[in-house]
């Protein structure tokens, strides 16, 4: 009879203790939302240690799509986001979601390809070329996402004249992350539109000699520019405004701004820092 | 002189498994420390009756007294007094020590607890030290079930209920089951039900026989049963023709069809047949076996008429005039208007 | 393929180097799916128990639901379980979201229908005997559903197993309510997702093995249980 109540009474205690043990026991701590495609890049792995360190706040980080990270900060479920998508940015402080802007960083995009270049992209303007790949009906792997990647692509389509391809064979949304739809990419041979941070990782991934190139950059309109959203308290009153903006004073400085110069990935710059 | 109050008393009792009825019956009484045969084929109703009588299942209709006292299920009155033993047998898995000692563990009446393990082995033929640790799928079927009897035993219950206990042992394991259920009864004063084909083992040492058929209960022992397929005869008459030529008849059932029972007392034995009568049934046949009913010196004789079989009650008297012998051709009579249906 | 060969060659590698990222996994994936198997069970058995051992209107329904839920999908139960758990939902204020226990609590949703079927399965198939036996040697209801439950104690380890694996492997409410955060709510499971999804294969192979060992240690100090 006894060790019918002995046992489950000590599984009890091993469960409480588990329980126990997850719960947080946090002082200062900070939650923040991000992309994939900023987190993919390790940048944040280099960074945040150091933040810590000057602060003394503990941060945690969730990488997701972009419209997901500004669900979570629509949801309250996180204290200040990091995400790169402007207009949708500016669209959350006047939907009274979002309180403050602070541009931190900017990478541009690229358009990657087959060394092959079957559409001949290379060289020309991301109009031009965006032009020749839909008259050529080459491959191109969207995001289709709704990320701050996928939406500067939509934008890019618009420029061009071109109609959003959404139905087009040759135009494939993997509805995935930056670093997936690129592999997708160079599996199917095709193209793709990406971040150069993300680029460089990919490189990185594949020992310096990736299969796809770059092939147009350095147009204007490929600038990709990162912000630190705090969330406004009307709408969030739970959320850590306080510690939200140390952070966000703390991504301008000059401590973050030169380390985020010298971030390097195969030797190569990922992120250019602007905030003033 | 107070009579003492039987150890059962049912009455107006009505069993149902959903919409079947599988038991009726309207009074029964069984006598405390009596031994009462239970007969019959199965699917009867005999191990519903002795479910019943175990207080493990409440039947659907009617009422059972124990000891003059109606009770039910889970009754403190009834609890580990009243026990039965399955016809396959039945043991937890656990060690041999452990399914003899789970009675009085659970009623925490833990003295001495090995030495009455030990004595219970003992009287069902097992050594204490070679069968006790064994695992309850370490036995054969005779061992098990021996197991399962010195597990009942070991608590001294007033009413021991035995389900064809020795249908599926051995020889020697039936022999041994046989000796201490007696032994529950010389000891204790224990009541017993024992359903069992074993005739000759019923007949030997029962008191009475039940004999059940179809959720009936007969308490004069076996009776006679003749099934269909029965032909409309003339009005009022139904006739069963048998393969070999004979044809019995018998007064209509009141429903369109039944079962038809021939009471042990109805039938004569002769060895001619007399002339003619109409309504008079007199049939050919074979006596097939005689044993003893211990208690009251009668003779059950079986008689098979073409593939019918007749249990008959006879006196001694009654052998010896006429020289009956088992394989001897007798005439059986009985009336067509001698009958029941069920 | 030769990342599958790659991927063997890291798996060993980091395990035994003390990795910090996949020592914090692993034992994230441990902590949370001990504690949901626990929980499911000590939630499982009793319903289990009563929907398998009573008959009552309605059985044949709520197997029916029953059944449904051992089909949901895990993203589905970790969306569910975010809409309460959300600072927006019912539960909100007790920071849950992005916690361990949080994905315990999806985790016990999920293993919970699996634990109750099974041995709502084990006890509907006890020998009728047993019964039988109990009640001849004067058992009381309580002991009879005690001592049902230990004969059938084999059906319910499998149940526990069963749930274990379950949670071991899933990907839907670890992601979704844990957040996949380094150091703290990032399981095995979630590390192979974000490392396959990163294009990492030899990586994702790695942590799969390591998954796979962990299952095997377990499963093999259950089997001592099993004696018969």
């Amino acid at each position: 009879m006894n060790r019918k109540i002995v046992f489950p009474g000590i599984l009890a205690v091993i469960v409480i203790i588990i329980l126990a043990i997850s719960a947080h026991a946090g002082n200062k701590s900070l939650m923040m939302a991000t992309t994939t495609s900023t987190d993919n890049t390790g940048l944040l792995e280099y960074l945040m240690p150091h933040f810590e360190k000057q602060t003394g706040i503990a941060i945690k980080w969730t990488a997701t799509g972009t419209g997901k990270a500004l669900k979570l900060g629509q949801n309250c479920d996180v204290d200040v986001l990091l995400v790169h998508a402007p207009a949708a940015e500016k669209k959350y402080i006047e939907s009274g979601y979002g309180k403050d802007r602070r541009e931190i960083m900017y990478n541009d995009f690229v358009i990657i390809g087959p060394q092959s270049d079957p559409a001949d992209v290379k060289g020309k303007s991301i109009s031009d070329a965006l032009s020749a790949i839909k008259n050529k009906q080459a491959r191109f792997m969207s995001r289709g996402d709704d990320s701050g990647t996928h939406k500067k692509e939509k934008l890019l389509w618009k420029e061009a004249d071109v109609p959003l391809p959404d139905k087009e064979n040759w135009y494939v949304q993997t509805g995935q992350g930056m670093l997936a739809t690129i592999n997708m990419a160079q599996e199917k041979e095709g193209y793709t539109m990406t971040d150069r941070g993300t680029y460089i990782k990919y490189q990185s991934t594949k020992g310096g000699n990736a299969p796809l190139k770059v092939l147009v950059e350095k147009d204007g309109i490929l600038l990709n520019q990162y912000s630190v959203l705090t969330l406004d308290p009307n709408n969030c009153p739970t959320a850590k405004h306080d510690l939200a903006l140390e952070f966000s004073n703390w991504m301008a400085s000059q401590t973050a701004q030169d380390l985020i110069k010298d971030f390097r990935l195969l030797g190569e710059k990922l992120f250019i820092p602007n905030a003033e | 002189m107070t009579t003492k109050e039987p150890a059962y008393h049912l009455n107006d009792i009505r069993h149902y498994y959903g919409d079947t009825k599988v038991l009726e019956i309207d009074t029964l009484k069984i006598e405390e420390s009596s031994i009462t045969g239970l007969i019959g084929p199965n699917g009867s109703g005999k191990t519903t009756l002795l479910k019943l009588l175990a207080f493990a299942v409440k039947p659907t209709r009617g009422i059972i007294l124990y000891k003059g006292r109606p009770e039910v299920p889970f009754s403190p009155a009834i609890r580990s007094k009243v026990t039965l033993l399955t016809q396959k047998p039945y043991l937890l898995k656990r060690t041999v020590f452990e399914n003899v000692a789970y009675g009085l563990k659970i009623r925490k009446d833990k003295n001495r607890l090995e030495e009455r393990v030990k004595n219970a082995l003992l009287t069902v033929g097992l050594d204490f030290q070679k069968f006790a640790p064994r695992k309850w799928h370490e036995l054969s079927g005779g061992e098990a079930q021996r197991v399962a009897m010195a597990a009942r035993l070991i608590l001294k219950p007033e009413v021991l209920l035995l389900d064809e206990p020795i249908a599926s042992v051995d020889t020697e394991s039936a022999g041994l089951i046989r000796d201490a259920s007696l032994k529950a009864r010389e000891n204790w004063g224990a009541t017993l039900v024992i359903a069992s084909h074993d005739l000759q083992w019923l007949y030997s040492i029962s008191d009475r026989q039940l004999s059940i058929f179809n959720g009936n209960i007969f308490s004069t022992g076996m009776e006679n049963i003749i099934t269909g397929p029965f032909e409309q005869g003339d009005d009022k008459i139904v006739v069963k023709k048998l393969d070999d030529g004979q044809i019995i008849t018998l007064t209509a059932p009141e429903k369109k069809t039944g079962i038809a029972v021939i009471r042990k007392k109805s039938i004569s034995i002769d060895l001619e047949k007399q002339a003619d009568q109409s309504f008079l049934n007199q049939l050919s046949g074979q006596i097939a076996s005689m044993l003893l009913e211990k208690k009251t010196g009668h003779i059950m004789a079986t008689i098979y008429i073409h593939d019918l079989s007749f249990v008959l009650r006879l006196t001694p008297g009654q052998i010896s005039s006429l020289d009956l012998y088992p394989g001897k051709k007798v005439i059986l009579k009985f009336q067509s208007t001698d009958v029941e249906w069920i | 393929m030769d990342f599958i060969v790659a991927g063997v060659a890291k798996a060993i590698a980091l395990l035994t180097s003390g990795d910090a990222a996949t020592w914090t996994a692993v034992f994230a994936t441990l902590k949370v799916s001990t504690c949901s198997m626990l929980l499911s069970v000590g939630a499982g058995l009793p319903c289990g128990f009563v929907l398998g051992y009573f008959d009552f209107k309605g059985k044949k329904h709520i197997r029916t639901i029953l059944d449904t839920l051992l089909a949901l999908p895990t993203v589905f139960i970790g969306l569910a379980v975010y809409a309460f758990i959300s600072r927006q939902g019912p539960l909100g204020d007790l920071g849950l979201l992005f916690t361990l226990t949080g994905i315990a609590i999806g985790q016990t949703i999920l293993a919970f229908p699996i634990v109750t079927a099974i041995t709502a399965a084990t006890i509907e198939n006890i020998d009728h005997d047993l019964k039988l036996t109990l009640v001849s040697l004067g058992a009381g209801k309580r002991h009879i559903i005690a001592t049902c439950l230990w004969e059938v104690r084999y059906g319910i380890l499998a149940a526990a197993v069963m749930a274990y694996g379950r949670v071991l492997t899933e990907v839907g409410i670890s992601m979704m309510v844990g957040g996949n955060i380094k150091y703290h709510t990032r399981t095995i499971t979630t590390a192979i997702a974000l490392e396959t999804n990163k294009g990492l294969f030899a990586d994702g192979i790695a942590l799969g093995l390591v998954l796979i060992t962990i299952a095997f240690i377990v499963n093999l100090s259950l089997s001592f249980l099993r004696k018969q």
